[in-house]
């Protein structure tokens, strides 16, 4: 009997944790996890689109979260969020009622009802406030949200603000952050092969390959890389013009010994890669480099991370002026023997980058740990430094706001629309979740003061203020729940500093069922 | 007070307030249609009957959406029993609920928190229900991890459309997500483009070459497939591989591991042979979320008239920032569903007939798992029943063009789906 028949069986299910996570362990794997684990969010309300958020913050595992709210529950609120119990909820501290019934979510997670200290005492307390990892808000009141952004934007490790806003079937949320470095950016664009500038190691394996001299087994087992790298040793310059391209795609083609052989039909296929050059993703060299000294000096963003931002740019300073070598390779046609002599090529020259990167590194943060350094030079195709600016500045320049709207009228109406009903409601002082009327001229008036004078308002304006006056306090079942999942999603990119969060006001059109991005 | 559905309203002033702001008043974009106040609410609390298939990710979400809206008489469908994996987002389960129906668990959960609302659940397959079933249902909400279950819905709905009953027509809308990916549309079927038409915009799945996985294995996932598709069957003969087995996974963990070190492969982990053979997509509360939502915020609309609804498709990438894309997806008039014409295939005239089904089974739209083949009086292949299925195997070696002339029409049927398929056979 051989080995595979009886096999001595190894017994490594994991624990019962990370079964439970699994379906999104495979997204922001146990580094992902552990920084949601570590994180404390404060929510400034227990409406039903701020309950809707919890959940999907809860059930993956965040460490903690506190509602802070003195509301009590109304009927309508029995009757437009799950995280109340139905008409034995009324009557009682809306903020405990939820907290109680997320809780049961997630045994591992624990939350606060705070219901006895109003939000107007803690929106300029950057003490109570730093004590949290995020803040989500839900239809705050204008001036209330523009303290705490105030508050928040004051020092620079304060911690994000998540402000949402929502009417019926319109919503909007906007992240206010300092200046947030992503090293797992999950970019669907694979690093540089190096085809175009291979390093010594590979050049040399690749110029002295005697592909006519191979048996037809080997040679129909040659992976597209070298195959490359050999065919441009036979001419004597990169090909430029497209005559050029054609005969050095030929080439390729002439180089097989019979017809299908799929490792040179793949190396004809990814020919351009021998003249498209290995350039350096714009979002180091214009988003990042220029500004290290400057913007994105400590403490705006934090030492270590300058640090592995900083040995980055020397090592791009360097010729060929390129990133260090990722290890990963795609699968392609090839005998295991020789794919594996490529990967192991491709390892050896990302782990002599990484000496040469660490040698690069600043010394002032202290020790940085040997497996950031290597997810960073790994992911280094894909870092980004995510830059916001301050909630609302958008909207104190006239001229961004007219000019949105002549760009994108249809997001820039429910925009405006929904900043002038939260003006409207706090005017009137009506409490939130309460029914009340806002008059379309009120909404109107309000929009034009947003907007340059003269400005022409436009068929879309007219629709959203029919709209928002339809339902000015309208916290509907399904825009909540709608909302719930993509602000928990931004929260969750924020808090696991993974993937890509969305700049500028998220606009939500439940009618059209369409999404925007206004003043990006 | 029991309205004509039978379930006696719970309702306390104030209840609706939220849903009444837009019930009372129509809105600058709604339809005249709308019977804005009573009519309206009547129709959504007292009359409205809707079906929900799933109770995993989407249907958990699904439900409780459709509850808080003041739909009452909804009822559920779902095969599958509660796993611990299911826990991070199926939030209607808890720990105590593991190896329980889902359907029975998220209904009864369902009632217990909104009052009033009636939750009738099946514990089984939408295929052992029959037309009549389905003729009940004012609305069919899908929130699907299967493609074969979703065809299956969908002939079944433009199947049931009789011109001469408009009651007859259900709007089908469907939902689906993947990470922080997803997908909502509505589809009217035989009006607007149904999921057959669309079946080329699904992913393909990841297929290994079976002499990769035998000769010359590359990747970890190489060897996993060496593990599951040829170790298993090998060594444990007729025995079943359950993939929910932890004692299989294990099993195949061991064997593709020690394959990977012959190889210096490296990558071989118990969750990624889980993965490869379990087939596993990511899965997150928050996507769920927002798909269900939008797929009953469309419900919602359609039941109401309180607002125009989706045409008909929307979908959503949350990985770099905020993306979405609604669009109008068309209507394919060689849909073997809902086209009506017949699929014109040319082929070699050296094509055998067995060729020709692993193109069936193979071409993105159509994709029709083991078919049987016949024209007219012609059987060219039946896989079932045993005894003409070994009457017909002969053709599998035949041309096509040695059976059938240019231009012959073929019936391609699966047991698995409720429609046939024609083509229009010429040769190149």
């Amino acid at each position: 009997m051989s080995l595979t028949e009886s096999p001595e069986i190894i017994s490594a299910q994991p624990d019962s944790k990370t079964r439970r996570y699994d379906r999104q362990l495979r997204l922001w794997a146990s580094s992902g996890q552990t920084l949601l684990e570590e994180s404390r969010i404060l929510v400034l309300s227990s409406s039903a689109t701020s309950t809707s958020i919890l959940k999907n913050l809860v059930l993956p595992g965040i460490g903690h979260f506190t509602i802070l709210d003195d509301a009590i529950t109304s009927a309508a609120d029995a009757g437009n969020n799950f995280f109340l119990e139905g008409p034995s909820s009324i009557g009682k501290r809306r903020a405990s009622e939820a907290v109680r019934l997320l809780a049961e979510l997630n045994d591992s997670v624990t939350g606060e009802a705070v219901t006895s200290t109003p939000v107007a005492s803690v929106v300029s307390s950057l003490n109570f406030l730093s004590k949290f990892t995020l803040i989500i808000t839900h239809n705050l009141p204008p001036s209330q949200l523009q303290t705490l952004s105030d508050t928040l934007w004051s020092s620079p490790t304060a911690p994000a603000l998540l402000a949402v806003s929502s009417s019926g079937f319109f919503a909007e949320f906007f992240i206010q952050h300092h200046p947030h470095p992503i090293i797992e950016s999950h970019t669907e664009t694979p690093p540089s092969l190096r085809i175009r500038d291979p390093f010594p190691a590979l050049l040399e394996h690749s110029k002295s390959l005697k592909l006519s001299e191979l048996d037809p087994t080997e040679h129909a087992h040659i992976p597209y890389i070298p195959i490359l790298i050999h065919a441009r040793s036979l001419v004597p310059h990169d090909p430029k013009t497209q005559e050029e391209k054609n005969a050095f795609k030929t080439l390729i083609l002439s180089l097989k010994f019979k017809q299908d052989e799929e490792n040179f039909d793949e190396a004809h296929a990814q020919a351009y890669r021998v003249w498209t050059p290995t350039s350096l993703p714009s979002s180091l060299t214009q988003d990042i480099f220029p500004h290290l000294d400057t913007k994105l000096a400590p403490p705006a963003i934090p030492g270590i991370m300058h640090a592995l931002l900083t040995a980055l740019r020397r090592f791009t300073e360097r010729e060929p002026h390129v990133l260090p070598v990722s290890p990963g390779l795609p699968d392609m046609k090839a005998s295991t023997e020789t794919y594996i002599h490529l990967q192991r090529m491709y390892k050896d020259q990302f782990n002599s980058d990484k000496e040469m990167f660490k040698s690069l590194i600043p010394p002032n943060p202290g020790e940085i740990p040997d497996d950031l350094i290597e997810t960073f030079i790994r992911n280094a195709h894909g870092v980004q430094v995510f830059v916001g600016e301050q909630w609302g500045a958008f909207d104190k320049d006239v001229n961004r706001v007219g000019e949105a709207l002549v760009v994108s009228p249809k997001d820039t109406s429910v925009h405006l629309a929904l900043r002038a009903v939260r003006e409207a409601l706090e005017n009137s002082g009506a409490s939130e979740g309460a029914s009340a009327n806002v008059s379309a001229e009120e909404i109107k008036m309000h929009i034009v003061g947003m907007l340059p004078p003269d400005t022409e308002l436009g068929e879309e304006i007219d629709k959203a203020i029919g709209e928002i006056t339809r339902s000015p306090t309208a916290d509907l079942p399904n825009t909540a729940a709608m909302l719930g999942g993509l602000v928990a999603q931004e929260a969750i990119k924020m808090i696991t500093r993974q993937y890509v969060p969305q700049g500028g006001y998220c606009i939500v059109d439940c009618i059209d069922m369409r999404t925007g991005i206004v003043g990006l | 007070m029991a309205g004509s559905n039978g379930i006696a309203s719970q309702d306390w002033a104030g209840r609706y307030d939220h849903i009444d702001q837009i019930l009372n008043t129509p809105g600058p974009r709604t339809s005249p249609a709308f019977m804005a106040g009573d009519g309206v609410k009547d129709f959504l609390r007292n009359q409205a009957k809707i079906l929900v298939i799933g109770a995993g990710g989407l249907g958990c979400e699904i439900l409780a959406n459709l509850a808080l809206t003041g739909f009452k008489d909804i009822h559920v469908i779902d095969m599958d029993t509660i796993d611990i994996s299911n826990l991070n987002r199926q939030f209607l389960f808890r720990p105590k609920d593991v190896g329980q129906p889902k359907a029975t668990v998220a209904a009864e959960f369902i009632m217990k928190r909104v009052p009033g609302i009636k939750v009738t659940p099946y514990f089984g397959k939408i295929q052992d229900k029959d037309d009549e079933y389905y003729m009940q249902f004012n609305l069919v909400i899908c929130g699907l991890d299967s493609v074969e279950a979703r065809r299956w819905i969908n002939a079944t709905l433009v199947n049931l459309v009789d011109p001469e009953n408009l009651e007859s027509l259900k709007p089908l809308i469907d939902g689906g997500t993947e990470g922080f990916k997803g997908q909502a549309r509505v589809i009217l079927p035989t009006i607007t483009s149904c999921y057959e038409c669309s079946l080329d915009m699904l992913n393909k799945p990841t297929a290994f070459p079976i002499c990769t996985i035998a000769n010359t294995p590359r990747l970890p996932e190489h060897c996993i497939e060496w593990a599951s598709v040829l170790e298993w069957p090998r060594v444990h003969r007729d025995k079943k591989m359950d993939t929910d087995d932890p004692d299989h996974i294990n099993w195949l963990y061991t064997v593709a591991s020690a394959r990977a070190r012959e190889f210096k492969i490296e990558g071989v982990t118990w969750s990624l042979t889980q993965g490869v053979v379990k087939n596993i997509i990511p899965a997150i509360a928050s996507t769920n979320a927002i798909i269900a939502a939008a797929c009953c915020n469309e419900a919602f609309k359609i039941a109401t008239s309180s607002a125009a609804f989706l045409n008909n498709y929307f979908m959503l990438i949350g990985t770099e920032g905020v993306y979405s894309y609604t669009f109008e997806h068309e209507k394919r008039d060689d849909c073997p569903v809902c086209g009506g014409e017949s699929l014109e295939m040319s082929i070699g005239p050296e094509i055998t007939v067995e060729e020709l089904i692993d193109m069936l089974t193979e071409k993105q739209d159509i994709q029709i798992k083991k078919p049987s083949l016949s024209s007219g009086s012609i059987q060219i292949y039946l896989q079932a029943p045993p005894q003409l299925e070994a009457i017909t195997r002969p053709n599998l070696q035949k041309k096509v063009s040695e059976l059938l002339p240019t231009g012959g029409e073929v019936t391609v049927t699966a047991s698995t789906l409720p429609f046939n398929l024609s083509l229009n056979i010429t040769y190149k």
